[in-house]
């Protein structure tokens, strides 16, 4: 058949998830803008990319913090459903994004959409996390995920110039700092209290994430496991 | 010894703002007017509200009417000027008005001769706007708003999807617009705002190249638009639009989310910029006036910081007879003038 302006559709608008029903989008859409949080983290957004330009996790992945607020300000249903699947786990959680001129919180809708994605079991999320199997293994053990060696001089440089000397000092600097938790530690923000880890540890295991975990890597759930359960019984 | 008349070609906002003031300041208007109504294009065109504010465009040009409307104004309407002599201080105009004509004086004229839609098949048909019935300007739009009724042409039914497409007719090299129309972010915001009210179940997109919203538009139109009305802006201009079906394909870019963009709507609505009326570039062909590249009266004065100056003393331009101008801007410059005229008369009375 020839192509002509009535049938013409080159295809390139595309559903990256056709085999999800539109109903169910729309229900976890629906879900998403029933939390109690929504109008409190969205307001309108004019894509200025400020959000964007603060975010760590926009320079070491695949994450822009403005398409999640754009994306729920048109309330783009199926790139929400994309953004559900995908595109949260790549969100440090750090809330750069509030200098956002509009008093948007991307960050905070990020929070919404993980505990709607992680509460519906999507298989998918499952998936994806399976890839941050290191992530959570470095919040499990050190308590928290970004570390001083991230820090590269030349990404924000409003950070100021002693980065750079900081960055090529790294662990004689840490060496120096005169308190316990940061001391030598490089390869975490600080080193964990055994009560925080304590806590932690307890709570993943109450609210049932640690189980979770064993649908989507059991290898990390055996190692968790055996890591958690060892020090909490040394705890106690 | 100079007249103490001044002498307002045109009677729209503009006009009406310059001829009361003058009034206000004790002394003779004469407020000359080629349509049987004042009003100006607001009235002519039908608008149904102002975007500033959203004050009903009748009765708002009501009350200018009715504000120039004193003793100290004389107004000529269907009226047109044909000739004009002389100097500041002494302007002797020839008029006509259907019998025979009339000779005027003046200390000082005002040239409130505003400014024409853009018309989308001025030189090429930009996106079909006289082939496709569901192809329509703001200025149609603003018929259907004051009918409480805005339906597609080829059928009549509601519309579910409405898009609004930006820059038509400006800042457009291939046309010869360069300059940005000013009031048409604003209209457009206003305009979907008015849809959404009207018909809560339709969608309402924007496309456009940036959004001009200076000054209080930001907090009264476009962010409401967006947080209230939610209404779709995406940056991006339509390349073409396709009939697809009994729908409209709009073509263009998604460019802040970086994708190909392809929307079916059932009403396009154009916003056209504006270009200087007929009259405008009649009255400076008359008056010997400088005008810009693009028609409009060169205003400005040599330091540029008087906006109501021509390039002929004793006349002076208000509105969108010197260029893009809102109706904040039309009234502003309307009292400017009066004030530059009056002054003039005093000075040399």
């Amino acid at each position: 058949m020839a192509t002509n302006a009535a049938n013409w559709n080159p295809g390139k608008i595309t559903d990256k998830y056709p085999g999800v029903p539109y109903e169910e989008k729309l229900r976890l859409f629906a879900e998403v803008k029933a939390d109690a949080r929504y109008e409190d983290y969205l307001y309108g957004c004019y894509e200025c990319g400020i959000c964007v330009s603060a975010c760590p996790s926009a320079r070491f992945y695949d994450y822009s913090p403005r398409v999640i607020a754009q994306t729920m300000a048109r309330e783009d249903v199926n790139r929400m459903y994309e953004i559900l699947v995908e595109d949260i786990w790549n969100c440090a959680q750090c809330f750069s994004c509030v200098r956002c001129p509009r008093q948007n919180s991307p960050g905070g809708l990020v929070t919404l959409i993980r505990e709607i994605a992680v509460r519906n079991g999507i298989k998918e999320t499952r998936d994806v996390l399976q890839g941050y199997s290191r992530v959570i293994y470095k919040v499990m053990l050190k308590g928290n995920q970004v570390s001083p060696d991230m820090l590269q001089p030349d990404f924000f440089p409003d950070w100021g110039p002693w980065v750079r000397s900081f960055q090529g000092n790294m662990n004689l600097w840490r060496q120096a700092i005169p308190v316990d938790s940061l001391r030598g530690v490089t390869d975490a923000a600080w080193k964990t209290d055994d009560q925080t880890l304590r806590e932690l540890y307890t709570i993943w295991f109450e609210t049932g994430n640690i189980d979770l975990i064993a649908e989507i890597d059991e290898g990390l759930y055996e190692l968790l496991l055996d890591v958690m359960e060892e020090a909490l019984e040394d705890w106690a | 010894m100079s007249n103490n008349k001044v002498v307002i070609i045109g009677g729209g906002p503009a006009g009406l703002e310059a001829a009361r003031t003058v009034s206000d300041l004790g002394y003779a208007a004469v407020l000359i007017e080629k349509r049987q109504r004042l009003g100006g294009t607001p009235d002519e065109e039908q608008y149904a509200k102002l975007t500033h504010h959203f004050r009903d465009a009748a009765e708002a040009m009501d009350e200018m009417v009715a504000a120039a409307s004193g003793p100290g104004v004389q107004v000529l309407t269907h009226t047109q000027v044909t000739s004009v002599e002389g100097e500041a201080g002494n302007f002797r105009l020839t008029v006509q008005n259907g019998g025979a004509p009339q000779t005027l004086e003046a200390g000082a004229l005002i040239l409130a001769t505003g400014f024409k839609h853009f018309d989308p098949g001025r030189e090429t048909q930009y996106y079909n706007y006289y082939t496709y019935p569901d192809v329509i300007t703001i200025a149609d739009l603003e018929g259907m708003l004051k009918a409480h009724k805005v339906v597609r042409l080829s059928n009549g039914e509601t519309p579910k999807r409405v898009a609004f497409i930006q820059c038509v007719g400006s800042r457009d090299r291939q046309i010869g617009n360069e300059y940005c129309s000013k009031v048409c972010c604003g209209i457009a915001s206003k305009q979907a705002i008015e849809i959404r009210q009207l018909l809560p179940d339709t969608q309402v997109f924007i496309f456009y190249i940036d959004m001009r919203m200076y000054g209080y538009w930001e907090n009264e139109l476009y962010w409401p638009a967006q947080e209230q009305y939610k209404v779709n802006y995406v940056k991006g201009l339509a390349s073409e639009i396709l009939a697809k079906g009994d729908r409209l394909l709009i073509r263009g870019e998604d460019t802040t989310m970086s994708r190909p963009m392809e929307v079916l709507v059932d009403l396009v609505v154009l916003s056209v910029g504006m270009e200087p009326s007929d009259g405008t570039r009649e009255m400076a062909r008359l008056l010997g006036l400088t005008q810009n590249k693009y028609g409009y009266i060169a205003a400005g004065g040599p330091g540029g910081l008087d906006p109501v100056a021509t390039s002929r003393p004793g006349v002076f331009v208000v509105g969108a007879a010197a260029g893009p101008a809102d109706m904040d801007d039309s009234i502003a410059t309307a009292g400017l003038a009066a004030a530059r005229a009056v002054a003039l008369l005093r000075r040399q009375a």
